[in-house]
């Protein structure tokens, strides 16, 4: 993976720019040893590591705009970084950059029931938000895999999902508010407890700019009644497309499952092994439908999605009966990472989205590049939405079996693009699948977004080297050919 | 300025764009963006201004401005793929609304957002128009639901347009489920038609509601009424939408509970639900049960802000947290003589009045809050034109604002300074 050049000019004036962020920040909050900075050198996405210039731990909102403003000034870039949970590289370092820890904003500041949300710093985690007011009846709806660990802070940063965003929506949709740091260091607060300003929806482009744009200094969240109930079925199926044309019929019927789940065959037999959740071995797709609500209406539509699986062809259908059945359901599903981590030295976890009518096409591509590649994959989908997690088996021992992987990898991501989907579904394009943009954007279409970037940040110094295959210098950008060179209302401020 | 009717859908066309030429001003009427592109480019050259049109119904929407000439967009018409099983819709931009919402319907689907019809209160720009979708999401105007469904900016999933550049560029995708690059799909949402003019747009479709119906709950007082639905929300009956009317507007719409206000509350969804919620929900609020095809007729009207509509008042719009909408509304001068309705459980304020102090009151109580919106929706004088209509920006987030417009638009030719002056 390239990143952008070092600048070794900074990279020389170390001492004197950790002098500085000393004066800025408390000088405890400056790690600058190689050894205490190697806790930082690489986030979710292991393969790839590289320690900072500097990490900076600041402890207030006004200090981060002191980090930044001075940073700005000096020209040294800044890589925003929560819990280091992202899967796609969103937070690692570069060798001439400040690692701008969010790590001690880890308070909670108002859990307010009459606006039904929450106001957090960044730095608290995601499942904590859930904490902090379960007692009460209440939860915070977007939960991805990693919510004991994920800071709030990075799934704005991210837009993370997870396995119920079919029905309660992603960070976006969640989310009522941000205080917001810029490059230059001025904070601004974005949205708010009311719902719909005026304004242009910068909280909502914010959201899911992997730290390219500003850094989120606090969070308001939208807090939900927690469901009276909630039931699942396991459904088996012998065939792949079978499984997803119950998934359509189950939402052409109008009904709209808290979370849909499918594990192909290899992801069910690994899971099994690992968790004895009862899976059915022999099937060759499995289906986990969670519903939720009040009772009657569970148990209502239940019977609807149990009628509707079976017309499509299901060869084993279970429904849960207590609590305890629905959680061993969902303990293979939750553990399907770690199974195919005990039958592979290796793996890599892609993320891409496709229309979900093209499934079947989907796993016959995969199976044939399966066997191209020379390498098993096992698949979890979020059925429901159409995003797919292929988990491609290798080992990094091999010599050129990662490189082999990777290219797997990004061949499933060509074929999402080509069906009609996307390269990411939740997962993010950090340096990940940063080469990959090409192919489902055009030169226009990445052209204007860098243009939105130069707005927020024109010198290109927060996060460089993430999200975009080439950076192009904001001036080139905005360069714009007039014909006849005639500007309207030329007597109007233009910049 | 061209008059409103000059911005019509038209009914015939070839696959050229049309131009009209009326004095020096020009009628663009584009059939997709390449023309889009040369009418930007054309008027650019000349250092002219557009202004963008679906249908016309929002045009009164903004601020007053004057452009050298129009854009008109209608003729972006027609669905090009709804796949009701993968809740995903794509159609152009200026496809009527009506067109829209028969395709749903026809496959039991819905726009969750539930997008008003505003021309009830800014009227008609030709008979039974309701707009189009592209205008809908310009102005990202959400009705009852949006409260516990989102807005229409949570439902646009991808598009293509031409920004002021006149160059052509898409963001997002057809699927539900995307983080690739920016989600300019938000920026679009509310932008006015300021940043692009577009033509392909993907939304997402949610099923609809088997059935409906709604509890009225009486209340002393507005603080009353939204702490009472504040409790409804606490509870696991899962309300759908919530409004507070004031007991004349309550006598009016025919659901009045005898006291000064009454809470309204919607439950949606299959049968047996529905019934089963009220059932607590009456128990825990001694509430009355109005039946569904009377709460469905009475969130129409609530939606379209109908109550307020007849009356030749300004309508204000304010969005604040529900618990500050009493003290907003009690900071009020009496004097102002207010017609009000209430929705998103208290968030949502229309407001309207026949004195033009209105709108600085509002402004000043909302800068009392920790945060909250105003715009001016209608007015029957002259009141826009001493009052900026949407909330001006702070000078911080105004800058960034002017930044953004210029990274799309940097000479300013689409739709210039209908929100914001300079923007």
């Amino acid at each position: 993976m390239l990143m952008p050049e070092p600048d070794q000019g900074v990279i020389d004036r170390r001492d004197e720019i950790c002098r500085t962020l000393r004066q800025l920040v408390p000088a405890d909050c400056v790690i600058d040893s190689r050894e205490s900075m190697r806790a930082y050198d690489a986030d979710g996405l292991s393969a790839y590591r590289q320690l900072p210039l500097a990490v900076v731990l600041p402890e207030t909102v006004e200090q981060i705009a002191a980090v930044m403003k001075w940073c700005h000034q000096q020209g040294i870039k800044i890589v925003p970084r929560g819990a280091g949970t992202s899967l796609s590289g969103g937070a690692l370092p570069l060798a001439d950059a400040v690692l701008l820890g969010l790590g001690k904003f880890n308070r909670i500041l108002e859990i307010d029931y009459d606006n039904r949300c929450v106001v957090a710093q960044p730095g608290v985690t995601n499942l904590a938000i859930t904490k902090a007011v379960e007692a009460d009846g209440f939860y915070y709806a977007p939960d991805p895999s990693s919510q004991i660990a994920c800071s709030v802070g990075g799934n704005v940063a991210e837009n993370s999902g997870g396995v119920h965003c079919l029905k309660y929506g992603l960070t976006t949709n969640n989310l009522l508010g941000i205080e917001l740091v810029t490059i230059e260091g001025e904070i601004l607060r974005l949205g708010g407890k009311h719902l719909d300003a005026g304004d242009y929806d910068l909280m909502g482009v914010m959201t899911g700019s992997e730290g390219l744009l500003g850094v989120v200094s606090e969070v308001t969240l939208r807090i939900l009644q927690k469901p009276a109930t909630a039931r699942a079925l396991l459904v088996g199926f012998e065939d792949t497309g079978d499984a997803g044309t119950a998934v359509g019929d189950i939402i052409a019927a109008g009904i709209i499952p808290a979370g849909m789940e499918m594990m192909d065959g290899l992801a069910i037999q690994a899971a099994e092994d690992f968790a004895n959740a009862g899976y059915p071995r022999e099937a060759a797709a499995l289906l986990i439908i969670e519903l939720d609500g009040p009772e009657v209406e569970v148990d209502a539509l239940i019977g609807r999605v149990e009628a509707i699986v079976r017309k499509a062809g299901a060869s084993s259908v279970r429904v849960s009966q207590s609590e305890e059945e629905r959680n061993l359901f969902w303990a293979g599903r939750k553990s399907a990472f770690p199974a195919v981590g005990r039958i592979s030295p290796d793996y890599l976890c892609m993320d891409g989205t496709i229309p979900r009518r093209r499934l079947p096409d989907m796993m016959r591509r995969m199976a044939s590049l399966s066997q191209q590649y020379g390498l098993r994959v096992a698949n979890v989908f979020h059925a429901g939405d159409g995003n797919l997690h292929p988990l491609i088996l290798f080992d990094a021992n091999q010599p050129g079996e990662l490189e082999r992987a990777e290219e797997f990898g990004a061949d499933i991501l060509r074929s999402c693009v080509e069906m009609g989907g996307v390269l990411t579904g939740e997962h993010g394009v950090g340096v990940e699948k940063r080469d990959l943009m090409t192919i489902q954007f055009t030169e226009d279409d990445l052209k204007q977004q860098q243009r939105l970037k130069c707005a927020f940040d024109p010198g290109h110094l927060l996060n460089p080297g993430k999200m975009f295959p080439q950076l192009h210098r904001c001036a080139e950008l905005g360069r714009l050919h007039v014909h006849k060179g005639k500007l309207p209302h030329p007597d109007l401020p233009r910049f | 300025m061209f008059t409103r009717e000059s911005c019509r859908i038209p009914t015939c066309r070839g696959s050229r764009a049309v131009v009209v030429r009326a004095g020096d001003m020009t009628e663009y009427q584009i059939d997709n963006l390449g023309q889009a592109a040369e009418a930007i480019r054309q008027v650019t050259a000349d250092g002219q201004r557009l202004e963008l049109c679906g249908a016309g119904t929002k045009r009164h929407l903004g601020r007053i401005a004057s452009y050298d000439h129009l854009l008109d967009a209608g003729g972006m018409s027609g669905i090009i793929d709804y796949q009701p099983e993968e809740l995903v819709l794509t159609l152009r931009a200026g496809t009527p609304m009506n067109v829209v919402e028969d395709a749903l319907a026809g496959a039991r689907q819905m726009l969750a957002f539930e997008p008003p019809s505003m021309t009830r209160i800014l009227g008609e720009a030709q008979a039974g128009v309701r707009g189009t979708i592209g205008g809908l999401i310009a102005t990202n105007i959400s009705g009852p639901r949006r409260l516990t469904a989102g807005a229409a900016r949570d439902y646009l999933l991808g598009f293509e347009a031409v920004s002021g550049r006149g160059e052509h560029f898409k963001s997002g995708g057809k699927v539900m489920k995307n983080v690739t690059g920016y989600d300019l799909s938000k920026l679009m949402c509310g932008s006015f038609g300021t940043l692009g003019v577009m033509d392909e747009i993907t939304i997402k479709t949610l099923p609809a509601p088997e059935t409906s119906c709604s509890l009225l709950v009486g209340a002393d007082d507005f603080a009353g009424a939204v702490a009472l639905i504040a409790r409804v929300f606490a509870s696991p009956h899962e309300p759908g939408a919530s409004a507070i009317l004031p007991a004349a507007i309550a006598a009016e719409e025919g659901v009045d509970s005898g006291s000064p206000f009454t809470a309204v509350i919607r439950l949606e969804g299959i049968e047996a639900s529905v019934r089963d919620r009220l059932g607590h929900l009456q128990e825990m609020t001694g509430g009355d049960a109005l039946a569904e095809a009377a709460s469905v007729s009475l969130w129409q009207r609530i939606r379209d802000v109908q109550p307020l509509a007849e009356k030749p008042l300004d309508i204000w719009k304010v969005s604040c947290a529900p618990a500050d909408a009493a003290k907003l509304l009690g900071s009020l001068d009496p004097r102002l003589n207010i017609r009000m309705i209430a929705d998103w459980a208290g968030g949502l304020l229309w407001i309207a009045s026949s004195k033009a102090q209105l709108g600085p009151a509002l402004r000043k109580a909302v800068q009392g809050l920790d945060s909250g919106f105003t715009m001016l929706v209608r007015d029957v004088g002259v009141t826009r034109e001493k009052i900026e209509p949407l909330q001006p920006l702070s000078g911080g987030m105004y800058e960034l604002h002017k930044r953004v417009k210029a990274s799309f638009d940097p000479l300013g030719v689409l739709n210039y300074e209908r929100m914001h002056q300079g923007i």
